[in-house]
């Protein structure tokens, strides 16, 4: 076998496993993401639970063709295996890619720490989503899951999955960009006490044509546990009490605010919030590279195979919106109640 | 008095941040991610304040141990790899404002700067190899969320 199909071969190798772990149940959940049908196919229960509370704002009743299905299971659950790759060295990469099993049709990777293996294959639009065992989930899975498939998918469709906030009314919304503790998750969930509708705190999909658009992927939030008293009505409903000494607190807040989620809305501007330890909030407005750094690295760093296409995506998107600083003050009500009047004035 | 040369992002097409001490930068027309760790990010903090290259040697002289030709040609090599890679650009040093530089107490062991290079189909620098794996072959790293 020549390197070129070392990929597929793999692949078609994992496939074989998947199926033979849904020979015993499959149960299929539907779910509508940036207006594409997308299906994800459990073999087993075991990882329903843990996956589907993210998405359950998007859910959607059966759909007979699903535009990509990925496959999902856990060789514990399911009492199967699944063959390893033939490590030679340095055969995983820094953003996960397994090295020698991707090229122009399959992609291969496998997350450090999550330990959870992601492959697509562009041309059968299928995903293969795996982990050893399920209770071994981690808490960042279970709050964004299956985000490696659903971006590198989304990405050729025009849709690029960015590390960023969203809120907004139905006219139209801010992105929330800049780096882990810049303020984006206090800014996205403190809107959730306002006439602001939540989208999204740390992942939101974007699309500049034909006007600059986001979505929402997962409806979940999460606070470091030493700053959860910033935003106490949300102290009741942290999923994981038990376990905020090693874990961020996780919010599934379409459990308790569905009505406060939004699943799009058009782009009106880029803000960039910073923690300025003054009381009150305000704008500042800002230029167009500040924007694209405060979006771009931390995207980039995270999301395997990500690059000229989704730079270009950014760019398209920051050319066409306004950028802000959201200088971010202690009186935490008035962080909405800014925004609000932005979008209305 | 001779010219002092220092140097310039290459802005717009090149963004940058800090996250978590690694330098990530992107050129954003080729799509490429680009890493610098350690001396590189110390480096880095000194073409982004605007050092001459001798002032930034003396900066990495003044906070690490090491052996000063080797400090010197590992900032010549990070600086020429970012030339070439078109993430700087020399500029003519803003007037003669000579840059601070404040020794530290203790000095960290000097380790030659890399500059880590990712595209979007492969990545040039591989991580750490794969030390522990599970029953099945397969790695079971235990990490914390990075991000």
């Amino acid at each position: 076998m020549n390197s070129e199909q070392k990929p597929l071969a793999f692949f078609n190798e994992i496939y074989d496993c998947y199926q033979e772990a849904a020979l015993a149940k499959v149960r299929d959940y539907d779910y509508n993401i940036a207006g594409f049908p997308i299906r994800l196919s459990f073999a087993g229960d075991a990882l329903v639970n843990r996956l589907i509370p993210a998405l359950a704002h998007l859910k959607t009743a059966h759909i007979c063709e699903p535009l990509l299905t990925i496959c999902i299971w856990d060789s514990t659950s399911t009492n199967t295996k699944i063959p390893p790759p033939s490590w030679e060295g340095q055969h995983l990469q820094k953003r996960g890619e397994i090295w020698g099993l991707n090229n122009d049709r399959i992609h291969t990777s496998f997350m450090w720490g999550a330990n959870t293996l992601s492959m697509l294959d562009y041309e059968r639009n299928l995903g293969i989503y795996w982990l050893n065992n399920y209770e071994l989930l981690p808490y960042w899975e279970t709050s964004s899951p299956l985000r490696t498939i659903l971006q590198l998918w989304l990405n050729k469709k025009g849709v690029q999955m960015v590390h960023a906030g969203a809120v907004g009314i139905a006219e139209g919304g801010v992105l929330l960009v800049g780096k882990g503790g810049s303020g984006k998750s206090t800014t996205a969930l403190s809107c959730l006490n306002s006439e602001l509708f939540y989208a999204s705190d740390d992942y939101t999909l974007i699309t500049p044509n034909p006007v600059p658009f986001a979505y929402s992927i997962y409806s979940t939030g999460k606070k470091k546990p030493d700053d959860i008293d910033r935003l106490p009505f949300l102290k009741p409903i942290i999923s994981n009490r038990e376990k905020l000494g090693q874990e961020k607190a996780v919010y599934f807040l379409h459990d308790h605010f569905p009505e406060k989620i939004i699943n799009s809305f058009p782009l009106k501007a880029v803000f960039i919030p910073r923690v300025t330890g003054k009381l009150e909030t305000n704008l500042e407005k800002t230029n167009f590279t500040t924007g694209l750094s405060a979006l771009v690295p931390s995207t980039i760093k995270q999301l395997p195979n990500t690059g000229k296409t989704a730079c270009q995506i950014m760019m398209q998107i920051a050319q066409k919106l306004p950028c802000y600083y959201l200088n971010l003050g202690t009186n935490i009500e008035q962080i909405p109640e800014v925004i609000y009047q932005f979008l209305k004035g | 008095m001779e010219m002092q040369i220092a140097f310039k992002i290459n802005s717009p097409k090149v963004v940058q941040e800090t996250i978590d001490g690694e330098v990530v930068i992107v050129h954003l027309e080729k799509g490429d991610y680009y890493s610098l760790m350690n001396s590189g990010a110390d480096i880095w903090n000194g073409i982004e304040t605007g050092m001459s290259q001798t002032e930034i040697v003396a900066k990495m002289e003044a906070i690490y141990e090491g052996d000063s030709a080797e400090i010197a040609s590992s900032v010549n090599n990070l600086i020429e790899e970012l030339k070439a890679e078109e993430i700087i650009i020399p500029v003519e040093k803003n007037g003669h404002q000579i840059t601070e530089i404040t020794p530290v107490e203790t000095k960290l062991k000097f380790e030659p700067a890399t500059l880590g290079k990712y595209t979007d189909m492969e990545e040039l620098l591989a991580l750490d190899p794969i030390h522990e794996v599970d029953e099945m072959g397969w790695p079971n790293a235990k990490t914390q969320e990075t991000f």
